[in-house]
């Protein structure tokens, strides 16, 4: 334990940069590091005197049992390149992370990694498409890798532990007993239980803004492709993409609405040629871990398109839904429709519509907010 | 000499009686009043003694106390300055002593000896039991409905002084001109568009359903709801009786007729406390909106910026249509029969569910965080307000006017007094079971939407009611299809508003 708080004080020094640890720890182990450091044994090729002075003056005052028991008390670990624990993609990685913290269970290396990210803002379409996309990936055996933000990152995680299968795996940049943003509490317990929540931040760390982007650098190195659900324009999960691209990680974008603000980001990334994914399959496709399903899928997916669309010209209504029910499910777009613009275009009368409304939302083929209606596939 | 005159004040939204006793003796001249006066009452000595004076009377210079029994009631308003010139003036003989008999005296001395109208007239009349009640002329219309021909409205206090020592006959006080309270009300015909919100307004008026609008700034909420009353029927005569009380005592300017036959319309702005809108203050407890809007429609525009301890203190009158405020000096209860309209913006920047909303989702969370659960749940009926398309407000033809939609209201609140309720939201369990029975069709689509999570316990209650009112406002079948309870679901509140942001 005493190595483990030892390598948590190293990580808590000002001044300690992913580089400046890696040069450090490749020359000697945690406790060795730990000494060299407090009797002034440091050579000026891992830091600059006045940096070294101050670290030396702050182990010296740092108590180690409370170090210690904090890393108890949060549930959490530390483990250093030289750990046979630490994951070995920070190892290989062009900016390698020589030190991190952890809760859970770190998953198996060997797993595919897939990134699943987007902006806090997302609608909720793109909500429901990381929800379906994360869960899809946990049940194909792939790790979810995401930063349980709000918005996309932690609907992905949401949708990775709705299903029975790999572990998931969020990036923080606060600490990693610092539960941010707090609504996502019981999200954060639950990555916990099945898998890791891991960060670079050291204990108690606060989730300030120039952490995030060392952060999205960890989810591009832990990944082996990037999927971004929604972006904006500009945004975090572009610095990501930046990072993922100086890993030849692949990229993939889920094309979006063009009236869509939400995801002008990804709609950029596809016009720059990243691919598109339209689903868990597309991804997983990508990965190489799906093929003739693809095939299968595609067809299957044909069949429902034509069952339920009701409008085309001597086609069948969908099963369960009538000529009226057909009537009012035109109306509506994929986008929010208000529930005025359906009953014009439908020229059926008010009740009609919110009766057949109602009885498409009870079947599922629409979502209604109580300000408007969409389609829901 | 001793003169005592029955008069009363008021307490909360009731009369209370009081008797004035005026006693005038030798001494040295001074002017007392004890018996609790409020400072209004006590400055009734300046009053009283310049109107003596100009009615060609004269004030006696004499030891003159006044006693409002029973004492420990407090006594407000400057309604006893009548009963006490009166008393003055008898107890010094100047008038006849028993030509007050059976006689008692509400109203305000102007300096000059007129007389004007106090509030809460009605109430204050309505615990006089004398064979002539004397009151300011301005106050004659509303007296009469609770005093009948046993009032006499008078101008000035000479009025009074003649026809008691003269023997003249009371005065004729010409009635008041009539106001049409109905061309008041602003009509639906100029509603553009807006065709689920004119429902939606329909079926709150007819069911009595508390109704939320949700919408974009400019979209026409207020419009919407200022013309609720409009739909709604006359007030019963039980009812028109009640509220002219509660409006008397709130000193509400009432009608030319006296009596408030029309649903009164209150729209206090969310920066209302707590007493002004359930009731309350300090010494004497007034009506709040909620009392003051009985019978009738109260809206509360901008719900999501009131207070919300005060939302929630809304919820219990709801409830119950009454409120009972509790003062340290005893509780009134007051009726808070509302029909509820409120109006909010999806989120702070108005523009929610649509692509322009420029707010996080965390602040829409918070916005929509301001209003409880509990008072979401009292809201039956929600909809939303979108700003009317340009083809819709360029259109020529008018609307349906509210004449028409009224008269089906009119149906369908007579359908649920059939039923032993005032309103169909009022029908209890046991009513809506005997009144509102389910197809086997409709059983199962309110059992699918309990099992998803759609609807609570409470709300299917709620959603049956509504789907009654639906069904009243169609062809009032007996028993309710499956697409009486679809509609009433499409139409009931759901919290998180405005979640589609793209």
């Amino acid at each position: 334990m005493r190595e483990d708080a030892q390598a948590a004080a190293l990580g808590s020094l000002a001044g300690a940069t992913p580089r400046r640890l890696h040069s450090l720890l490749e020359q000697c182990s945690v406790g060795e590091a730990f000494e060299a450091i407090v009797s002034d044994r440091i050579g000026v090729e891992v830091a600059p005197t006045e940096v070294l002075a101050e670290w030396r003056s702050e182990l010296k005052a740092i108590d180690l049992g409370a170090l210690s028991n904090g890393l108890d008390a949060a549930g959490a670990r530390v483990s250093t390149l030289k750990d046979p624990t630490h994951p070995v993609q920070l190892l290989k990685d062009v900016d390698p992370a020589p030190l991190l913290f952890s809760c859970g269970s770190v998953p198996d290396p060997s797993l595919a990694h897939v990134a699943v990210i987007g902006t806090r803002r997302a609608s909720s379409i793109g909500r429901e498409v990381a929800r379906e996309i994360g869960m899809g990936l946990a049940e194909a055996g792939v790790v979810v890798v995401s930063g349980l933000a709000l918005g996309i990152d932690g609907e992905a995680h949401r949708g990775a532990l709705l299903a029975d299968g790999a572990p998931p795996l969020a990036v923080v940049g606060s600490g990693v007993d610092v539960v941010y943003p707090k609504r996502n509490r019981d999200l954060w317990a639950g990555v916990v239980a099945k898998g890791a929540v891991v960060s670079e931040a050291p204990l108690a760390a606060k989730p300030e803004p120039w952490r995030f982007p060392a952060r999205n650098r960890l989810i591009a190195a832990f990944s082996d492709l990037v999927v971004v659900i929604e972006s904006r324009a500009s945004g975090g999960s572009l610095l990501t993409v930046e990072q993922a691209l100086r890993r030849d990680v692949e990229v993939m974008a889920v094309p979006g609405s063009v009236r869509n603000s939400a995801a002008e980001g990804t709609n950029q990334l596809l016009v720059d040629g990243c691919a598109p994914a339209r689903d868990v399959v597309d991804v997983l496709v990508a990965l190489g871990l799906s093929q003739a399903e693809r095939v299968n899928c595609r067809g299957c997916a044909d069949a429902d398109l034509g069952g339920s669309e009701p409008a085309e010209p001597g086609g069948t209504p969908g099963a369960g839904v009538h000529a009226k029910g057909a009537a009012v499910l035109d109306a509506i777009d994929d986008g929010p429709t208000s529930m005025d613009q359906v009953i014009d275009r439908s020229g059926l009368s008010v009740l009609e519509v919110y009766t057949h409304v109602e009885e498409l939302v009870a079947s599922g083929l629409v979502v209604h907010d109580g300000s408007r209606v969409r389609r829901h596939y | 000499m001793l003169a005592s005159i029955p008069s009363s004040t008021l307490d909360g939204i009731d009369g209370s009686p009081v008797d004035v006793e005026v006693h005038v003796t030798n001494g040295l001249p001074a002017f007392t009043i004890v018996g609790l006066p409020d400072a209004s009452c006590r400055e009734a000595r300046d009053r009283v003694r310049a109107a003596v004076e100009s009615s060609d009377l004269s004030w006696p210079m004499q030891r003159i106390t006044v006693n409002l029994a029973p004492t420990c009631v407090r006594k407000v308003g400057a309604g006893l300055d009548l009963p006490i010139g009166l008393g003055i003036l008898a107890a010094s003989e100047q008038i006849p002593l028993e030509s007050l008999a059976g006689i008692s005296a509400v109203g305000e001395l102007g300096l000059d000896g007129s007389l004007r109208s106090v509030p809460g007239i009605l109430p204050m009349v309505d615990v006089l039991k004398s064979d002539r009640v004397i009151v300011a002329a301005a106050d004659a219309g509303v007296a009469a409905l609770g005093a009948g021909d046993r009032v006499r409205p008078v101008r000035r206090l000479r009025d009074v002084v003649d026809v008691v020592s003269e023997g003249l006959p009371w005065p004729h006080v010409e009635p008041p001109t009539c106001i049409d309270e109905v061309a008041d009300e602003p009509d639906l015909a100029d509603v553009r568009g807006q065709t689920s919100a004119r429902w939606a307004l329909e079926i709150a008026a007819a069911g009595g359903h508390h109704l939320l609008l949700v919408g974009p700034p400019g979209g026409g909420k207020t419009m919407l709801a200022r013309r609720l009353p409009g739909l709604l029927p006359d007030l019963s005569a039980e009812a028109a009786r009640l509220v002219t009380r509660v409006h008397s005592a709130a000193a509400i300017r009432l009608p030319g007729t006296g009596l408030v036959r029309r649903p009164p319309f209150r729209a206090p702005h969310h920066s209302a406390s707590m007493a002004a809108l359930v009731g309350g203050g300090s010494g004497r407890v007034l009506p709040g909106e909620i009392s003051v809007a009985t019978e009738g429609v109260l809206f509360l525009d901008e719900l999501g910026e009131f207070a919300p301890s005060v939302l929630d203190g809304l919820r219990q009158p709801l409830e119950e249509g009454v409120v009972r405020v509790a003062r340290s000096g005893g509780m009134r209860e007051h009726p808070a029969n509302v029909l509820l309209v409120a109006a909010m913006n999806p989120c702070p920047c108005g523009e929610g569910g649509s692509v322009s909303c420029r707010c996080g989702p965390s602040a829409r969370m918070r916005y929509s965080r301001r209003i409880s659960g509990p008072v979401l749940d009292r809201l039956d009926v929600m909809v939303h307000v979108d700003r009317p398309s340009p083809t819709a407000l360029l259109e020529r033809q008018p609307g349906e006017p509210s004449s028409a939609v009224a008269e089906r209201v009119a149906r369908v609140r007579e359908l649920a007094l059939s039923r032993g309720a005032r309103t169909n939201a009022a029908l209890n369990r046991e009513q809506l079971e005997d009144s509102a029975p389910l197809e086997p069709e409709a059983t199962d689509v309110l059992h699918q939407a309990l099992q998803d999570g759609r609807l609570s316990a409470r709300g299917a209650m709620r959603v049956r009611a509504v789907a009654r009112t639906i069904r009243d406002l169609d062809d009032a079948g007996s028993t309710l299809r499956a697409s009486d309870v679809y509609s009433a679901i499409g139409f009931r509140v759901r919290p998180p508003m405005g979640s589609f942001d793209a």
